[in-house]
């Protein structure tokens, strides 16, 4: 039976590369890493960033407001307002070291 | 607790922000760096190049966080929510087309 013979290997890597020329893919018979696939794959970014809502604040609005219209900030005022308290009662944020050896961070216990 | 106030959602945010801006570039050096058809050296300097690059411009430091609370477990990926948050707002109907089950 002529039917039960096995192709030659050198006639079945001809299909192969007959196919890979006529469906326009790419003819890798040793499957070497070529890094097309970094290059096929969507970007992700995009989509990442539509994630979490986009969120309004009284901030945001001013800023893009440019000055022609502003908005009294309420949170924003009570928050310089805490400081300023919290500042008086020498609560305040410490200075900022001006030399490393300055540093609080040095002086933590380890 | 607003969403935007949240120390682990602003850092995801973060994340986010530098993957979406980084993410072609590294692609390029994905690309030489893992084409074993490029001789080695070129190879080698792709992949210090990628190391060059920040942690939060890597895709895998991206977390789906709860949208309402920024809880990192228990998500429900359709509706961006913790399980207690869908909860909450499918009984109170805010979830359109969700109805608790009942047979």
């Amino acid at each position: 039976m002529a039917a039960a013979i096995a192709p030659a290997p050198s006639r079945l890597a001809a299909l192969t590369r007959l196919r890979c020329s006529i469906f326009q893919t790419s003819y890798n018979p040793t499957s070497v890493r070529t890094g097309a696939k970094y290059l096929r794959a969507r970007l992700r970014g995009p989509s990442m960033l539509k994630y979490y809502p986009t969120e309004l604040s009284v901030a945001k609005f001013n800023a893009f407001a440019q000055g022609e219209w502003t908005m009294i900030d309420a949170d924003e005022i009570q928050r310089e307002k805490d400081v300023e308290d919290k500042k008086k009662r020498g609560k305040g944020a410490p200075k900022k070291a001006k030399r490393k050896e300055d540093s609080r961070r040095l002086k933590r216990k380890k | 607790m607003p969403a935007g106030f949240n120390a682990r959602i602003l850092r995801d945010k973060k994340a986010r922000a530098g993957v979406n801006a980084h993410e072609l570039v590294r692609r390029a050096y994905l690309y030489v760096a893992r084409n074993q058809t490029l001789p080695p050296q070129v190879r080698y300097q792709a992949q210090l190049q990628l190391n060059t690059f920040g942690k939060y411009t890597r895709p895998t430091t991206v977390k789906n966080r709860c949208v309402e609370t920024g809880r990192g477990r228990g998500i429900i990926g359709e509706f961006g929510l913790c399980r207690y948050q869908f909860r909450l707002k499918a009984l109170n109907n805010e979830l359109p087309g969700v109805k608790k089950a009942s047979w």
